[in-house]
């Protein structure tokens, strides 16, 4: 009988010590399969936006083609990154293919990043932080925004920014020299003489565009943000336009906040923008030969505002978003590029997942076009009505 | 130049407006205080839906925190908090 009792304790200790070192050789494999998939210090991503859809105004009915823009995102160390977007956009005469910005960015210390190379310019609100498909809460953007706009987009330069709490209040902030915005002497393309172009390049003169945008962040949660913005620069070329510099300023808001008590997230956005020119004079339109000269002033300024009631339990209410956006421009009275419109825009907006969306919209332009034709969306465009119906994703 | 400064007038009682509206929800403690978790959801909704943590793995959301450090002007340690809560939270 004890030698039986013997017998079976011995025999599950030898399984027992069989097991733990079958235990033990499983971890052991776990480890080194792990090892082999750590991940390294630097990460590459594809990440970026699309979007594409239909349009119908009072000149076309059409399905649109859209865009594809992959960000290409490398993050070398805690401290290095390197960020560039590409721009696929279907034109009627094929692909367009542009790059929005190329930038390396080091983090100098807690509060301050040094950036360079081609980057979102930070002017505003709008392009640096609202323009990408999957963000706009419309198809259309705002008058004197985007590409052909009055504002900056992009450009090519160094920058110092980030952000810091000065006791109660947040601040953030960018300093940046870039080569700044080309005059368009009218020599060429006499239509446009006065205007100016952004992310040109190899730069048109010597002289650097300097500017910088402040934003002030008063509350703890960060719902509030007023942001001031300022660039200077030369802009002209050749002997007449050597000293003839642009000032540009813009003053901009921003107020996003969950509110239970109607179970939504209102959003309220605002931007006012303001591009002087120096005086010169430009080839006329009709004789090129002779020359004109007017005040070379322009603004734009645009409000939205809207509300999903995110917070609502039934989904299909809480995915829904109402959108509605008001939009001006107003450039130099007697150039031939004089635009004085008023849009607006109205959105139903359907969020599928938090960064793909399909938007409903229409949009009604009113105002004088100026001897302009044919401009694109951002700048003047014809008045009339138009219904879009657009998909937007980020990934 | 009337229409300029109506524009800025009016931004300017904009901001007031919702500064007073803001005032009477806003919590006392200091904005450097803030968990990674209130940081996540309030930098994030000021441009676009705060993202769902579980979308990326904890090494995508290293290089995602460091891209919006850079392009939302977020402190080293906002940004340190944030990327801690997502890690934790996917």
């Amino acid at each position: 009988m004890i030698v039986a009792v013997f017998f079976i304790v011995g025999s599950q200790k030898i399984c027992a010590q069989s097991n733990d070192s079958l235990l033990l050789q499983e971890i052991e494999s776990l480890k080194a399969r792990v090892e082999q998939n750590k991940p390294g210090k630097s990460i590459f991503m594809l990440r970026g936006y699309a979007h594409s859809g239909f349009v119908k105004t009072d000149d076309q009915v059409s399905f649109d083609g859209g865009s594809f823009n992959p960000l290409l995102m490398f993050k070398q160390s805690d401290r290095l990154l390197f960020e560039s977007e590409l721009e696929m956009e279907l034109a009627s005469d094929g692909l367009e293919i542009n790059l929005e910005y190329a930038n390396i960015s080091y983090i100098l210390t807690q509060t301050l990043t040094l950036r360079a190379g081609k980057f979102l310019t930070p002017f505003g609100i709008f392009v640096p932080r609202l323009h990408p498909a999957w963000i706009n809460k419309f198809p259309t953007k705002p008058l004197g925004t985007g590409h052909s706009g009055i504002l900056p987009t992009a450009d090519i330069g160094v920058e110092l920014r980030g952000g810091a709490y000065l006791g109660p209040l947040k601040v953030n902030y960018s300093l940046y020299a870039i080569n700044g915005p080309v005059l368009n002497n009218g020599a060429d393309e006499p239509e446009e003489g006065g205007k100016l172009h952004y992310g040109r390049f190899p730069d048109n003169n010597n002289g650097k565009s300097i500017g910088g945008r402040l934003g002030i962040l008063p509350f703890p949660n960060s719902s509030l943000e007023v942001g001031f913005s300022g660039m200077y620069g030369l802009v002209g070329k050749d002997s007449a336009y050597a000293n003839t510099a642009a000032t540009l300023y813009a003053i901009d808001a921003s107020f996003v906040k969950s509110l239970s008590a109607i179970g939504s997230v209102i959003d309220f956005k605002g931007q006012y923008a303001a591009v002087m020119v120096g005086d010169a004079q430009y080839p006329d339109h009709e004789n090129p030969d002779e020359l004109i000269s007017f005040t070379n002033n322009s603004s734009t300024y645009f409000a939205q505002f809207s509300i999903r009631p995110a917070l609502i339990s039934t989904p299909v209410i809480r995915n829904l978003e109402f959108a509605s956006r008001y939009s001006h421009i107003q450039t130099p009275k007697g150039s031939e590029w004089e635009v004085n419109q008023n849009q607006w825009e109205f959105s139903v907006n359907y969020w599928i997942d938090w960064r793909t969306v399909v938007k409903i919209s229409y949009r009604s332009i009113q105002g004088e076009e100026g001897h302009e034709e044919g401009e694109e969306e951002g700048h003047g465009i014809g008045e009339g009505n138009g219904l879009f119906i657009h998909w937007a994703i980020g990934f | 130049m009337k229409k300029k400064y109506f524009s800025i007038l009016i931004l300017g009682v904009l901001a007031l407006t919702l500064s007073l509206v803001n005032s009477c929800a806003t919590s006392s403690s200091l904005a450097s205080n803030r968990s990674g978790a209130q940081l996540w959801g309030e930098n994030c909704l000021r441009c676009h839906n705060s993202p769902s943590p579980e979308t990326f793995s904890d090494t995508q959301w290293d290089a995602i925190v460091l891209h919006m450090q850079v392009r939302a002007n977020l402190t080293s340690n906002e940004a340190k908090k944030i990327v801690e809560f997502l890690k934790t939270a996917n």
